[in-house]
């Protein structure tokens, strides 16, 4: 059996499902979506950046490795003080105290650090003391001096504990479990609130962004599919003046969404994937899926209503809508599925569940279309003298005029539509790569100010980790560490950095009667040794636990730095990796990651993903074009508008600034998955008057029957346009895009396509 | 004579039944201990991913441990340091230590109780030694260890005490009156560390041979193994002096 044949067969039983049992088919359709939907509960929000890089990734193990080893480095930042004033004062140190009392009764919590929690190394009298640098609570002007004593002797931490202006205190929580970050942030900010009443209070860290994030998404979820859909109703209640018309589409783009977002929840409770958590890129999911349903019901409305409006017979009506649509609806299906699917390849996790998700989403929005939605349709009653089926709609006139100027002039509005696309391509040599986390945030907004407070104020809090495996109490290693800290400190954005070099410098300075000459590294293994035994009798050894493992096989170089740029961090990175293999021998394994290294690791796979989306989705449409409509060049042609508005997308992002990242590197995909549609509408309609020997006027004819439904759905799309008013500036970006490449494509499809068309017609109808 | 054995039992387990945890922490505290003691201690650290650690230390104290010198044998690396502790009632204990490369004594500061000893699951709260007074004490239902049966003895460390500790349970034997278990919780009430004690008869007293804590929370265990032990050898007070740290003992 031919495929065609096949195809009739199928569209027939569709056909039939809806006429002769709508009712069950409406039944059945709820209750699946139902059952689909009611894998929401399972659904869970995160938006950890290291989960988003696949496991094998070598920055991403050694992450996990240094989890493992050294503890969780993933900490809220918790700035608190008062910009006139010294933090140097009994109020203030007091509160930090009772800050930690509280904060360690918190389950979520593991580990504190600040002024009250660290321990300090003292020569008192010729003899050592290792104590606690805030013995207790309330302190006399002379502790408090002693502290800041301490403190101005040793830099190090003071940068990490005291803003620049001495007027914040810094302290550092990490989390007991990095799963259920929202909880642990929610807990440690609810404490704070209640303790640090009096003061003003900046948070930051990838465990508070992380943690806030869910929250953030879920309200900007929310607001943006109600302001999509009021976009979309009042689009398709101006145009096609028919209540029940606007609920029937209504009712497709709810249920898809609902199976969409129930399936991902399902998906994740039987795999337990990182790829199905819904994370910060979803957050375009929804409104993606809601346009691209829309377009489905509305091709099927404007059909039926343009069928209804000559037949007058309902049943009628509907059959021939179907007839005609059913393989235009697959089509431009299975290539959004396709466009979608390539994202299965991309080596950042939660891509693959997006492409998946929404694929299952639009699969069951294709179903609904197909079936569900002529059967509603059949149900109601449609009163035929109604002013929306009697009369054309201000769309239809706008494309008679359009198809006029395009017929008539093909070659100059081909040349016009080309030029334009060339101009704007010439933008993406200033295309930027930046995954940097501060930039998703807008200026003014409590997170990208916090964030900015701990870059200008504090050490900043992007970090560079250094995992070592040597013997790290072997002296001539413990040299070597320290050089190459004091090579990072070179970079002039690096505030800080600490290894157990510093501790066992500051150790034999101490023991060596506080005398400066001595901080420097031993010569000799027995010292160190010495030094390391004199500490853990003294003092609580697990206070290194942070910088060397239990058995000093290995240890920790932590930097941290202010905001870098995308470029800043591929030279810095490169210039440490060069040092560590010149200056450390082979047989010392060296891992270098952290958020720094995520940075370059993440701009690389995007521009990976990026391309391997663009071709792989484009050579899937061409390839399904070809293949259902026959000859080569159909596919070619369907191809054409869309690969026009990726140029036009990527050169605009280039000319506006626009950076790429791991939330608008979707946008191929999308431009490609929605903008197909309209050409596939066209070319299956131009084919099917072909079909039907219609010699003459063929593209005036195809553009008349389907202008209007391209128009209307690229209008009801301007959904996108929510995307807009979203709280992270990168799906902004992805909503301005979106109406862009709406546009583009749509009047890609009318003009670029049309008027080729139209100039190679004998070509075309020849062969 | 079964009669009489009955009558016995009766009158032994009615006796037992009667005692308050006062009672029988006050049977606890009041066993005789000897005056001095040496041994070997050979510490075993068990880390959560299994890992090893071995100390060897030769050590003498008296004076209920308030006194003690300990020399490291074991690692390599560490042969030679020594450690003076001397614990003092109403101030700050003495603590001193002697860094052989260095050629140095180095006296290190008193230290927070809950700080552990050469990163074991023991604290210093741990190592040294309790006071009576320091403590309320409550009687549990009696525990079944290994077919025996204890006291469950809980003790509750006073707020002067400052300890790291919200409570103690401790399995008591009923005859020696030795603890051969004792769970730990934290300040939080969790379960901070699991603790089992063995004892060997040396002249007239129970002396520890064998401890292991488990910290429950960091999944980490100790043990150390008392061997080559001696009790009542004379040893003068004057032994724990700093010159002492600089030189092992033969014997």
């Amino acid at each position: 059996m031919s495929y065609n044949l096949l195809f009739q067969k199928i569209q027939k039983w569709f056909i039939r499902q809806s006429l002769e049992h709508a009712k069950r088919t409406i039944f059945i359709s709820i209750s699946l979506t139902l059952l689909v939907g009611y894998g929401m509960r399972f659904l869970i929000i995160d938006d950890d950046l290291m989960k988003m890089l696949p496991k094998n990734l070598d920055s991403r193990k050694s992450w996990e490795s240094i989890q493992q080893e050294f503890g969780s480095t993933e900490s809220i930042y918790i700035a608190f003080g008062n910009k006139s004033k010294s933090v140097f004062n009994k109020k203030d140190l007091e509160t930090s105290w009772d800050l930690v009392k509280k904060l360690r009764k918190l389950k979520s919590v593991d580990n504190i650090i600040n002024l009250s929690t660290i321990t300090r190394i003292d020569n008192v009298d010729g003899f050592l003391e290792i104590k606690q640098l805030q013995g207790e609570a309330v302190l006399n002007k002379n502790q408090i001096e002693s502290i800041q004593d301490y403190l101005n002797k040793n830099l190090k931490t003071k940068k990490q504990l005291v803003s620049r202006n001495e007027s914040f205190l810094l302290t550092i929580v990490n989390p007991n479990t990095l799963s259920g970050l929202n909880y642990f942030r929610d807990d440690v900010v609810g404490v704070c609130s209640e303790v640090l009443v009096d003061y003003e209070i900046h948070y930051s860290g990838t465990a508070y962004i992380t943690g806030s994030i869910p929250q953030l998404i879920r309200k900007d979820v929310k607001f943006l599919i109600q302001i999509g859909l009021v976009i979309m109703i009042s689009i398709l209640l101006i145009n096609l003046r028919n209540i029940a018309a606007v609920l029937m589409i209504l009712m497709v783009i709810i249920f898809s969404l609902t199976f969409m977002i129930g399936s991902m929840g399902w998906l994740f409770r039987f795999t337990g994937s990182d790829k199905f958590l819904f994370a910060l890129l979803n957050t375009s999911m929804p409104i993606i899926l809601l346009t691209i349903a829309n377009s489905d019901g509305v091709h099927v409305i404007t059909k039926y209503f343009k069928e209804i409006r000559f037949l007058k017979e309902p049943k009628k009506a509907l059959v021939k809508t179907m007839e005609t649509l059913h393989l235009p609806i697959f089509l431009t299906s299975i290539t959004t599925i396709g466009a979608f699917s390539t994202m299965a390849f991309s080596p950042l996790e939660p891509l693959v569940g997006y492409g998946i998700c929404i694929s299952l989403g639009i699969v069951w929005a294709w179903v609904l279309s197909s079936v569900t939605l002529p059967a509603l349709i059949i149900l109601q009653k449609w009163d035929v003298e109604s002013k929306g089926l009697r009369t054309v709609s201000l769309f239809e006139v706008l494309i008679d005029r359009l198809s006029n100027t395009v017929l008539k002039y093909p070659k100059n509005m081909l040349i016009s539509g080309l030029f334009i696309i060339f101009i704007s391509f010439v933008g993406v040599w200033s295309l930027k790569v930046d995954v940097n986390l501060s930039s998703f945030f807008k200026p003014g907004s409590e997170i990208r100010e916090s964030m900015d407070f701990m870059d200008q104020e504090m050490t900043g809090t992007m970090d560079l980790r250094i995992r070592l495996e040597a013997d790290m109490k072997d002296p001539s290693i413990l040299k070597k560490v320290d050089t190459l800290q004091q090579f990072i400190e070179k970079n002039e954005l690096i505030t800080v950095t600490n290894s157990i070099s510093d501790a066992v410098k500051q150790m034999h300075r101490i023991v060596m009667d506080d005398s400066l000459v001595y901080e420097t590294i031993p010569n000799e293994k027995e010292k160190i040794n010495n030094l390391f035994s004199m500490y853990s009798l003294s003092g609580t050894i697990e206070n290194f636990s942070t910088l060397v493992n239990e058995e000093y096989s290995s240890g920790l170089i932590t930097s941290f730095s202010q905001v870098m740029s995308t470029n800043q961090v591929f030279s810095f990175i490169e210039k440490i990796s060069f040092y560590i293999s010149s200056k450390f021998d082979n047989n010392i394994s060296i891992d270098i990651t952290g958020m720094i290294v995520v940075i370059r690791d993440m701009v690389i796979l995007i521009i990976k993903s990026s391309i391997m989306s663009i071709l792989l989705s484009l050579l899937f449409v061409i390839l399904v074009a070809s293949l259902f409509f026959k000859r080569f060049i159909w596919g070619l042609l369907a191809v054409l508008p869309l690969s026009g508005a990726v140029l036009l997308n990527f050169g605009l992002m280039g000319h506006f600034g626009i950076t790429l990242n791991h939330i608008t590197a979707i946008l191929s995909s999308i431009i490609i998955g929605v903008g197909i549609d309209f050409a596939i509408h066209f070319i299956a309609q131009y084919r099917m008057f072909q079909k039907n020997n219609v010699k003459k006027n063929l593209t005036r004819k195809t553009f008349k029957e389907t202008g209007y439904p391209i128009l209307l759905d690229a209008a009801s799309n301007m959904g996108f346009g929510a995307l807009l008013f979203s709280s992270f500036i990168p799906v902004q970006f992805i909503g301005g895009l979106m109406v862009l490449a709406m546009i583009s494509t749509s009047f890609g499809t009318l003009i670029i396509l049309a008027s080729l068309m139209q100039i190679i017609k004998k070509y075309i109808l020849t062969n | 004579m079964v009669f009489l054995k009955t009558i016995s039992f009766i009158f032994v387990s009615s006796f037992i039944v009667a005692q308050n945890g006062h009672e029988i922490a006050l049977n606890i505290y009041t066993k005789q201990f000897p005056d001095d003691l040496t041994n070997t201690m050979n510490m075993k650290l068990v880390n959560s991913k299994n890992k090893i650690r071995n100390y060897t230390m030769k050590s003498r104290s008296i004076d209920k441990n308030r006194k003690q010198i300990i020399w490291f044998l074991e690692p390599k690396s560490d042969m030679g340091i020594s450690f003076l502790k001397i614990e003092h009632k109403n101030r700050d204990d003495e603590m001193k230590m002697w860094l052989p490369a260095f050629k140095k004594i180095r006296r290190i500061s008193s230290r927070k109780k809950g700080d552990s000893f050469m990163g074991s699951d023991l604290s210093y709260e741990d190592l040294s030694t309790r006071d009576m007074e320091d403590y309320l004490f409550n009687l549990k239902e009696d525990q079944n260890l290994n077919g025996k049966i204890y006291y469950t003895l809980e003790s509750i460390p006073k707020k002067k005490l400052n300890s790291f500790y919200n409570s103690h349970v401790s399995l008591v034997d009923k005859i020696t009156f030795n603890i051969v278990k004792e769970y730990s919780y934290d300040l939080n009430g969790k379960l901070l560390k699991e603790k089992e004690y063995t004892y060997k008869k040396i002249k007239m007293f129970d002396t520890l041979e064998y401890i292991k804590v488990f910290n429950v929370q960091k999944k980490h265990s100790t043990q150390i193994k008392f061997t080559n032990i001696e009790v009542n050898k004379n040893i003068s007070e004057d032994s724990f002096s700093e010159q002492n740290l600089k030189r092992i003992p033969a014997n």
